[in-house]
C-alpha cells in the first residue's frame, strides 16, 4: 500500500505600499497601495483568482466529484482569507465547496504567516487561536496537524503542538536530517510521545512546484503518467509520499500554457490506476501508519534555498533589524488594548515582508531569484520602518491617553470623595453634574 | 593583436572619468597581450602628457602625441576653457569643432604611418578621427561611446554639430561598444543604430583601500547634524537642481541635514540662485571644487552621497564613495545602477521619492551600515579585468568576421 498525501498552502500577505518618511503621523493606512505596481494588494488578489485560485478550485472540486478516493489537504493563512472576503468573495465560497465535500482537510497554522514562534510564543500561541478560531468560522474543522509559516521546525515547536493537543506536524524532508532514512515514511519528533511528523518529499514536490515549466530541465514535459510513475516507484520501500506545495503553483507560478492544469486533472485517475495506490490527508496518513523512527531538528529547518533555513527571512542585517523591531513593541501593543492596532502591527509580522529585504542574491548575482514586490530590499525595509514608525507613534499616543485617563481616574475618585465632603446638596449635584462633560472634553482633547 | 586607440585625455590630466577609463581599460587590454597604440591630441593645458607610462605594462603601451588642444564637455562652438595650474582661464583661438577635424586631419596620417588590426576610438571627441583612420587604413572601426549629446544637453537643446559628428561616426563604425545598457538603448533609440552592433561593457573601477583623513565639517556632527553631499560638475545633466528640490523637502521635515556641493559648472550661478530663493541658504554650502585629498576627505566626513543625474551613462561617484565608506542614493537614470544593487536607487524627478531615500538612508542606521559593507563587497568585483576580457572578444569577433 501506498497513500499520496498532497498538501496546498494558499497564502497572500499585505503589501505595504511606498510609505514614505514624511507620511509618519499623518497616514496611517500602510496595505492600500492602489497603483499599478505589484504592491496593490487588492489587484494582486484579482489577478491570482483569476490566473490560479478560479480555474484550480474548478479542477479540484471536479475531481472530487470523479474520484471518491482523491483527498487533499489545505493550508490558508488569515491574510488571504481576509482579501478573499474583501476583493474576491466568490474564491472563499468555491474553497467551502471543495470542504464541504469532506475530503479535504485544513491545517493549524499562524493567522498571519508569522515567524512568532521564533520570537515570541504567547503571540504565537495568540495566533494560532485567532487562526482557529477563523477556520472554525469558515469550514467548520477544527484543524489537528500544524504547519508552520515556510514550513518551519524545530524540536521544540513539534514538542508545543504535542502539548497543545495536534495529531501530527509537517517539515521539511531534507537529507541531512534524514541521514540514510527515507522521507516517504511516518516519524516521531524526538522528545515527543504521541505526535508524529509528516516530511515533504522535496523532489517530487519540486518537480511540480519549481520545474514543471522549466524548458531546459531534461524531464520537461512532464506528463501524469511519467510523474504518476515516479511515484508508484516507491511501492515497496515507502508507505506515505508527502506533496507539499504553494497553491498558487498552478496557474501563478507555473501558468496555464505550461500544461499545468491538464496535468493535475489527469493525475489522481493515473495514479488509483494502480490498485494499491490510495490518497490520504495528513490526519488520515498519521493515524494509518505507525512512526519508523524518531527525527531530530535542533535547529531551524524550512523549505527554501540550499540552506532549508531561515536566512532568506532573517539572514542579513536589516532584516534582523527589521523583526526584531517588531517583536520589541509586543508589549506596548498589547497594552493599547487597541484591536486595529494589534491587527496592523500583526500584519506587520507577515515573513513576506523579510523574505522582500533579501540580499542572499548578492552572492550568486541573481537577482530575481527572490521574487519582490519591490525594486530593491532597501525599498522594502525603508517603507517597513517607516511604516512601523508610525504605528510606534500610535501606540505611544495611545498609552500615554490611557495613562492620562487613569490618572484622571484617580483624580476623579479623589474629587468624588471630596465632593461627599461638601456641605449642601445642590453644591454636590452641581459638582456632579460637571463631572461627566469634564472627562469627556479631557478625553477628546488627548484623542486628537 | 595590435590595437590604434583614439582618445583625448589620459591620467593625470582628468577632468572626469573618461581618461580614468581609457587608463583602467588600457592597462588591463595590455595585460591580455593587446598591443595598444595609444593616440592622444596634445593639450597645452597639461604637462607632460605626450608620454605617459604604465610602470607594469611599459613595453606594451606606446603614446604618440598630435599638436590639438581638445578639452572635455564642451559644446562644439564653445571655446575651450582650460584652467592652468592656478585656476586662471586659458582662452584659445579654435574652436573645438576646429580640433576635432584637425585630430582627424592627423588620425589619417598616423594610420597611414602604423600597422594594427583594428581602430578604437573613445568619445565623440575622437570619432572622427577613428573614421579618417578606418578610411585611411581599411581596417575595421570601434566606437566607445563614454557619453552622448543627449547626456550633454539633458534631452534639451542637443549640438546638432557633435549629434551629426555622432550619427554619421556610428554609421561609419562596424562595432559600438557602450559604456552601459542605459546607453545603449539611447544611441538605438535616438541614432537609430542597428542593435545587433552595440554592445555593453560596463565600466570598471580600481578599488583600494583609500588613505583616512581628518574628518572635515566636523562641528555639523558635533551640533547632531547630518551631512549629505553632491560631487560633481554643476549642469544640467547632472540634475542638481532636482537634489536642491529635494533637499528643500528634507529640510521641512529635518533641519538638521546640511547639503554640500562639491563642484562647478555653467549651472553653479543658477543653482545658487535656487538655493536663496528656496531660503535653503543656511542648509546648503558651496564647497567648490574638490579633489584629491580634499574630495576624499569630504567623502569620508559625509553620511551619505547623492547622485541625481538627469542621463549619467554610467557614474564613477557612487564607486568611488563607498570606497570611502560612504554609502549613495543614485538616479535610476545612470549606468552604474545596472552594476551596483547596494545602494539607494530613485528616479531623478521624483523629487518625493529622492527627499524620503535622504531620510530613511540617516533615519535608519543599521541600513546604513549595511549598504557601506555589502556595497564595498559588491565594488571589490567590478574590475577593468572583466571589462577588457569582454573587449578583447569584441576584438577577436570582429577580426574573425573580417578574415
Amino acid at each position: 500500500m501506498l497513500t499520496v498525501c498532497p498538501y496546498f498552502h494558499v497564502h497572500q500577505p499585505y503589501r505595504i505600499k511606498k510609505y514614505r518618511v514624511f507620511d509618519i503621523g499623518k497616514d496611517n493606512q500602510y496595505f492600500n497601495d492602489s497603483s499599478e505596481t505589484d504592491l496593490n494588494n487588492r489587484k494582486i488578489v484579482e489577478k491570482v483568482a483569476d490566473k490560479s485560485y478560479r480555474p484550480m478550485n474548478a479542477v479540484l472540486l471536479d475531481l472530487l466529484e470523479k474520484h471518491p478516493e482523491f483527498r487533499f489537504a489545505l493550508s490558508f493563512s488569515g491574510t488571504v482569507l481576509d482579501q478573499f472576503e474583501a476583493y474576491a468573495p466568490d474564491v472563499l465560497e468555491s474553497f467551502q465547496k471543495l470542504v464541504a465535500t469532506g475530503r479535504v482537510e485544513i491545517l493549524a497554522d499562524t493567522y498571519h504567516h508569522s515567524l512568532a514562534f521564533f520570537y515570541s510564543v504567547p503571540e504565537f500561541e495568540r495566533q494560532v487561536a485567532q487562526h482557529a478560531k477563523r477556520i472554525h468560522e469558515l469550514f467548520g474543522q477544527a484543524p489537528r496537524v500544524f504547519r508552520n509559516t515556510e514550513l518551519s521546525y524545530r524540536n521544540d515547536l513539534a514538542k508545543w503542538c504535542e502539548d497543545n493537543g495536534y495529531l501530527g506536524i509537517m517539515a521539511e524532508g531534507w537529507d541531512p536530517i534524514l541521514g540514510w532514512r527515507s522521507p516517504n515514511h511516518v516519524y516521531q519528533p524526538v522528545g515527543c510521545d504521541r505526535i508524529k511528523v509528516l516530511l515533504k518529499n522535496y523532489k517530487l514536490s519540486d518537480d511540480v512546484a519549481f520545474r514543471f515549466g522549466n524548458k531546459a530541465w531534461e524531464s520537461h514535459p512532464l506528463n501524469a503518467e511519467t510523474y504518476a510513475d515516479w511515484i508508484h516507484a516507491h511501492h515497496g520501500d515507502g508507505s506515505t509520499i508527502n506533496l507539499f506545495m504553494d497553491y498558487e503553483t498552478f496557474g501563478e507560478h507555473q501558468w496555464e500554457d505550461t500544461g499545468i492544469f491538464n496535468f493535475i486533472k489527469a493525475l489522481p485517475e493515473i495514479l488509483l490506476r494502480h490498485p494499491d495506490t490510495a490518497f490520504k490527508t495528513p490526519t488520515e496518513t498519521i493515524q494509518s501508519y505507525d512512526s519508523v523512527g524518531e527525527i531530530d531538528v535542533p535547529d531551524i529547518l524550512t523549505w527554501a534555498d540550499t540552506d532549508r533555513d531561515l536566512t532568506a527571512w532573517v539572514g542579513n542585517d536589516i532584516q534582523k533589524d527589521a523583526i526584531a523591531a517588531i517583536y520589541a513593541v509586543e508589549e506596548d501593543v498589547m497594552a493599547t488594548e487597541d484591536t486595529e492596532i494589534i491587527e496592523i502591527w500583526r500584519k506587520l509580522q507577515t515573513s513576506d515582508h523579510y523574505y522582500y529585504m533579501c540580499t542572499k542574491w548578492s552572492d550568486d548575482g541573481d537577482v530575481h531569484a527572490y521574487f519582490s514586490p519591490y525594486e530593491s530590499p532597501y525599498d522594502a525595509y525603508v517603507a517597513f520602518m517607516n511604516a512601523l514608525s508610525d504605528l510606534q507613534l500610535r501606540i505611544q499616543h495611545i498609552l500615554v491617553a490611557k495613562q492620562q485617563l487613569a490618572n484622571e481616574e484617580i483624580e476623579e475618585q479623589e474629587n468624588k470623595e471630596e465632593v461627599m465632603k461638601t456641605p449642601g446638596v445642590w453644591k454636590r449635584l452641581q459638582q456632579w453634574a460637571l463631572h461627566p462633560f469634564k472627562r469627556l472634553s479631557r478625553f477628546i482633547h488627548l484623542r486628537t | 593583436m595590435k590595437v590604434l586607440t583614439f582618445g583625448w585625455d589620459f591620467p593625470p590630466h582628468t577632468t572626469g572619468g573618461l581618461g580614468v577609463a581609457c587608463q583602467g581599460l588600457t592597462r588591463e587590454l595590455a595585460k591580455e597581450g593587446v598591443e595598444v597604440i595609444f593616440v592622444l591630441p596634445k593639450s597645452q593645458s597639461v604637462e607632460g602628457n605626450s608620454r605617459f607610462i604604465f610602470a607594469d605594462v611599459e613595453h606594451m603601451v606606446r603614446m604618440r602625441e598630435v599638436t590639438s588642444s581638445i578639452a572635455p564637455y564642451l559644446g562644439s562652438q564653445s571655446m575651450l576653457d582650460v584652467y592652468d595650474e592656478y585656476g586662471v582661464r586659458k582662452l584659445y583661438q579654435n574652436s573645438l569643432l576646429e580640433e576635432v577635424h584637425a585630430f582627424a586631419h592627423r588620425a589619417s596620417e598616423i594610420a597611414q604611418e602604423e600597422t594594427f588590426d583594428l581602430i578604437h576610438a573613445h568619445d565623440w571627441t575622437s570619432y572622427l578621427a577613428g573614421v579618417a583612420a578606418k578610411v585611411a587604413s581599411g581596417k575595421p572601426l570601434i566606437l566607445h561611446v563614454h557619453a552622448t549629446a543627449f547626456d550633454q544637453a539633458a534631452g534639451e537643446n542637443v549640438d546638432p554639430s557633435v549629434f551629426k559628428i555622432e550619427k554619421e561616426a556610428f554609421n561609419i563604425a562596424d562595432r559600438i561598444i557602450t559604456v552601459s545598457d542605459f546607453t545603449r538603448r539611447l544611441i538605438i533609440d535616438k541614432y537609430k543604430v542597428d542593435a545587433l552592433k552595440v554592445h555593453v561593457v560596463h565600466n570598471g573601477v580600481d578599488t583600494h583601500e583609500p588613505m583616512h583623513h581628518e574628518q572635515t565639517l566636523q562641528e555639523f556632527h558635533q551640533q547632531g547634524k547630518k551631512i549629505v553631499l553632491y560631487h560633481g560638475r554643476i549642469t544640467i545633466q547632472k540634475g542638481v537642481d532636482y537634489f536642491i528640490r529635494a533637499a528643500q523637502k528634507v529640510i521641512e521635515h529635518d533641519p538638521n541635514v546640511v547639503f554640500v556641493i562639491s563642484g562647478k559648472g555653467d549651472m553653479t550661478g543658477q543653482i545658487m540662485q535656487q538655493v536663496g530663493a528656496l531660503g535653503l541658504s543656511q542648509h546648503v554650502l558651496f564647497a567648490g571644487a574638490l579633489w584629491y585629498q580634499e574630495r576624499d576627505q569630504m567623502y569620508q566626513s559625509v553620511d551619505l552621497v547623492v547622485m541625481p543625474s538627469v542621463s549619467e551613462p554610467f557614474g564613477l561617484v557612487p564607486l568611488e564613495a563607498i570606497q570611502h565608506g560612504t554609502p549613495s542614493l543614485i538616479s535610476k537614470q545612470s549606468g552604474v545602477a545596472e552594476v551596483v544593487s547596494h545602494v539607494l536607487k530613485v528616479d531623478f524627478w521624483d523629487v518625493d521619492e529622492m527627499a524620503n531615500k535622504i531620510l530613511a538612508a540617516l533615519r535608519y542606521p543599521v541600513m546604513h551600515d549595511q549598504l557601506v559593507r555589502e556595497g564595498k563587497r559588491e565594488v571589490s568585483r567590478i574590475s577593468w579585468n572583466v571589462a577588457a576580457t569582454k573587449v578583447v572578444n569584441i576584438y577577436k569577433r570582429l577580426i574573425e568576421l573580417i578574415t
